[in-house]
This record gives C-alpha cells, sequence and structure tokens, in this order.
C-alpha cells in the first residue's frame, strides 16, 4: 500500500478527515466548558462551591470518612446492593419476560396485572416496603429491584413476542421440538433484545439505589453521602457524590456494552 | 426396470386448492393444483410473479395446510412437515447468531446428532457449496451469493429425499445469479437428489429444468409440464434448441400483474 499524499485527497476526504478530527476534539470542549461554567457560577458568589472546594472534601473524605467509610466503600456499598438486586433481575426478570413474550396466553393473564405495576413509580413503594421490611438492607435492596425490574421484563417480552417468523419456519422445516423452537431459536434470535434489558435494568438500578439510600435510613452508600450533605448544608459533599455517581453510572454503561459485544459478536456490524 | 425406476413418482399433489382471507374477502392463491415429482428429477415450477408459487412450496414444506387437497411422499399422505423435505428459503431465513458452520449444522444438531458428527458432515457440504474457509464467519460478513450457498448447504446437511429451492436466486444481481445456477446443477449432479426449483424467469427454467410445470397468473393452476429431457446437457442459452422452447414458454405465460 502506498501512503496517500495530501495532494490526492478530494475535497471531500479532506472535509471527512477534518470531521474526524473534530469529532474527538468536540467531547473535550465540552467538559471544558462545563468546567468554566462550574468555575464561573462558583465565583458569581452564592453557596455554589467551586471545582477547588469539592476536590479538597473529596480528599477530605478519605482522610475524614463518613461512618467510617472512605468514598470507595460507600460506592462499592451502593454497588453491592445494585449488584444483589441485578441478580434478581435478570434470573427471575428474564425468565418471567420469556414466559409472558413467548406463551401468549401467559401474556393475556399477566399484561394487565404488569402494567398496572409497572406504572407505579418505585419511590411510591418506599413506604410500603419499609413497614414490611424495616428500614434495612433489603428494604433498599427491595425498592432497586422494583425500581429495575419493569425494564428487563418489558425488552426481554418484546424481543420473545416478535420473534421473525422466518427463523421459525426454518425450525418447522427441520422438525424442531417445542423446547427447540423456544430455546434454539426465538431465545438466541431476541438476545439482543435481552441485552437493552440487561442494559437499561442496569442503569435503573444504579438510579433507584441512590434514592433508597437517600430516603431510608442507613450507614453506607453514595445517597447517604448526599442527603448527609444535604442535611449539614455541606455543598461540596454533595457534588462529590454527584460526580462520583456520574462516572460510576458511565463506567456500568461502558461494561454492559462490552459484555454485549462479547456475547454477542453478530451484533458488532451495527457500530 | 431401471427406466421404470427412473421415472418413479416420488411426490404427488393432489387437487390442492389454498385461499386467504384478505379484507374480509376469500382470495383463491391455489386453484386445484395437481403434479407429479420423479425421483431424482430437476423440476421447475415457473410461473409470474405472486401468482402462488411460494404457497405451493410452503405447502409441500408443511409451513401451510392447504384448504383442500393432499401431498403424498412415497404413497404416504404428508401432515405438516417431514425430515424428508428440505427447504431453501427465498429471503434465505440464516440465523444472524450463528456462524457458517453453526447454520449449516442447524438441522442435525435439532436432530441430536453428536457434535464431532454433525461437524464431519456439516463440513463436507460446506466444501461442497465452495465456502471452504468460511465456516466461523457470520452471515452479515457474507456476499449475496455466499449467503444463498450457506442456505443450500443447510438445506443438504440434513440429506432430504426432495429439496424445495423457492426463488432462492430471485435477490442476487445477474451475475451472481448465472454462477449459482451452474452452482446448482454442479450440486445436483454430484448429490442426486430430487429438486423443485421455483422461478419466474424462463430462461432459469429452461437452463435448469428435466422438465418445467408452468403455473397460470393467480390463482395459480398447471397450465402445462414441458419435458426437457431431451435437451442435453451442459445447456448453451443460445443454441437454437434452448431458444426455441423459451420462445414457446414465453407464449404460453401469463403476463404478470
Amino acid at each position: 500500500m502506498t501512503k496517500v499524499s495530501k495532494e490526492n485527497l478530494s475535497a471531500m476526504e479532506i472535509r471527512e478527515a477534518r470531521m474526524r478530527v473534530a469529532y474527538k476534539i468536540l467531547p473535550v470542549v465540552s467538559v471544558v466548558l462545563l468546567v468554566l461554567l462550574w468555575l464561573f457560577a462558583a465565583n458569581s458568589g452564592g453557596t455554589f462551591p467551586s471545582p477547588v472546594e469539592v476536590w479538597d472534601r473529596t480528599v477530605q473524605l478519605f482522610e475524614h470518612p463518613v461512618k467510617n467509610r472512605n468514598l470507595i466503600i460507600h460506592v462499592l456499598a451502593s454497588l453491592k446492593r445494585v449488584g444483589i438486586a441485578l441478580a434478581f433481575d435478570w434470573t427471575f426478570g428474564i425468565a418471567f419476560g420469556v414466559m409472558i413474550g413467548w406463551f401468549p396466553k401467559l401474556r393475556a393473564f399477566f399484561s394487565p396485572l404488569f402494567d398496572a405495576f409497572r406504572a407505579i413509580p418505585p419511590l411510591a413503594w418506599i413506604p410500603l416496603i419499609t413497614l414490611w421490611n424495616g428500614a434495612g438492607e433489603l428494604s433498599k435492596i427491595i425498592i432497586v429491584i422494583f425500581g429495575s425490574l419493569q425494564s428487563v421484563v418489558i425488552n426481554v417480552k418484546a424481543g420473545l413476542s416478535t420473534v421473525d417468523r422466518m427463523y421459525l419456519d426454518v425450525g418447522t422445516v427441520f422438525n424442531a421440538s417445542p423446547a427447540q423452537r423456544l430455546f434454539k431459536i426465538a431465545i438466541p434470535s431476541s438476545l439482543d433484545a435481552i441485552f437493552a434489558g440487561v442494559r437499561t435494568s442496569t442503569s435503573a438500578a444504579w438510579m433507584a439505589v441512590l434514592a433508597a439510600e437517600m430516603l431510608g435510613a442507613g450507614d453506607s452508600g453514595v445517597g447517604l453521602l448526599i442527603s448527609r450533605g444535604m442535611d449539614s448544608m455541606d455543598m461540596p459533599l454533595v457534588l462529590t457524590g454527584m460526580i462520583a455517581i456520574g462516572i460510576v453510572g458511565a463506567l456500568l454503561a461502558i461494561v454492559t456494552q462490552f459484555a454485549e459485544r462479547l456475547i454477542c459478536p453478530w451484533t458488532r456490524k451495527t457500530r | 426396470m431401471p427406466v421404470d425406476e427412473k421415472n418413479k413418482v416420488i411426490l404427488k399433489l393432489e387437487n390442492i386448492c389454498q385461499s386467504f382471507i384478505v379484507n374480509d374477502e376469500v382470495k383463491q392463491v391455489v386453484d386445484d393444483v395437481s403434479m407429479e415429482v420423479r425421483d431424482n428429477e430437476f423440476l421447475v415450477v415457473l410461473g409470474p410473479g405472486h401468482c402462488g408459487k411460494t404457497v405451493l412450496m410452503n405447502i409441500i414444506a408443511g409451513l401451510a395446510k392447504p384448504r383442500s387437497g393432499k401431498v403424498y411422499l412415497d404413497g404416504e399422505e404428508l401432515h405438516g412437515s417431514d425430515e424428508r423435505i428440505g427447504m431453501v428459503f427465498q429471503s434465505l431465513n440464516l440465523m444472524p447468531w450463528r456462524t457458517v458452520m453453526a447454520n449449516v449444522e442447524f438441522g442435525l444438531e435439532l436432530s441430536g446428532m453428536k457434535k464431532a458428527e454433525r461437524r464431519e458432515i456439516a463440513q463436507k457440504y460446506i466444501d461442497l457449496v465452495g465456502l471452504t474457509g468460511f465456516e466461523n464467519s457470520y452471515p452479515h460478513q457474507l456476499s449475496g451469493g455466499m449467503k444463498q450457498r450457506v442456505g443450500i448447504a443447510r438445506a443438504y446437511t440434513n440429506s432430504p429425499q426432495i429439496m424445495l429451492m423457492d426463488e432462492p436466486f430471485g435477490q442476487l444481481d445477474a451475475q451472481t445469479r448465472y454462477s449459482m445456477q451452474e452452482e446448482v446443477l454442479r450440486i445436483w449432479q454430484s448429490e442426486k437428489r430430487t429438486i423443485i426449483f421455483v422461478t419466474n424467469n424462463i430462461e432459469e427454467a429452461v437452463y435448469l429444468a428435466d422438465r418445467i410445470v408452468l403455473l397460470s397468473n393467480c390463482p395459480a393452476h398447471v397450465k402445462q409440464v414441458y419435458d426437457l429431457s431431451c435437451l442435453p446437457r451442459p445447456r448453451n442459452f443460445t443454441d437454437p434448441e434452448f431458444l426455441r422452447i423459451r420462445q414457446d414458454i414465453s407464449d404460453n405465460t401469463d403476463l404478470a400483474l
């Protein structure tokens, strides 16, 4: 291969090369703008903390931990709750979604109940859940499950109820048994929908755990940091918590996306 | 005796009728089709677009039940799909989540064959259709012609007695289409099977067929059956005899609406 010199490029190719550079620079620009805006807001008086204050508060959180836990341990406590809730979501939720997606009779039976329940926001369950299970760890996990289970069920159900007829025809021609139709055709053909459920439930669970931690009593979690900061008017602590939430949430999204590419290599063409 | 063996009827359609309800009206799509298919012959079902050819194939494959009429395979009546009948689909129907190998061995996998055994058989047909080296590719990485080869290999792997090919080359460009026609003939000659090949292309029909069953416009009924076994192979598109038969059929064909 000969190296392409600049003179050989058409105007369009040059424009495309410039665009590629722009795509790399623009995200950096937006972050820089955000920090500038933040500095400006902090300097214009009021109670909004500056980036330096937030950074100092973050460092301080390691030196003088809240409830004997530093930032990392609070994040891990939240992640543990999310992990337990998601383990339940991805076993029970996927199984339930497959059932109501694949068997029309079960769908007809469960759909009204499911639709009614999912219309209730997870926060509305907090009083009842606390009443039944107290304000402990279990209640927090149940709130997270209530906040994330439906995104798994909806996506899996959508995938299994719209399996392309042409794949099932292949099964018919090869005399597939009912179990083979489900496990060899319907479920694999719905893997992208199932993964959409995994992705959305992960982010939903991460949102729900913060609500659970902010409202309920407890001594760990990023949500606790924020409510603690709110109670003591410690805005730098609130922002430290918010930034941690943002970073962990983004990391979770990257991890699930990576897992999807690993498990479903044929979907790579769309990216 | 060998002559009788050669003309043995393997598949028989008897008074097949099919209709669907479209907008509250009964639409007849197949009107009393009867035909016989002989062992190891290359039978082409030729008809204008949307005349009910695919509907007919789906009935033979067991993907649909006819409103009336019967299908006999080896003298016994068929109810639903049968492992002795294989199908190459018009729309390919490859499973995007399976590699070429996994697609080709799908039928054997369903039948419960052990992995090593089915790999060996699948490999044989992957080699036969000329896809050696692409075993681990996914369908989206293949060209149209290569995908169609996967579909053919998948159907052959289960060793059906009768192979249904429903306009398999309809979506290919002309060049690929010609080479795939030759491929199908080559495969048919190396692995003798009964092939029922559906097309709306007269040239393709005359090039491939031992016999041609010409269908009418919708609702489909049999207009005429042509015996081309006298036309030697390999056939030449510009051969005078070829052109004469082609013209003959063309004059007799309904225009597609």
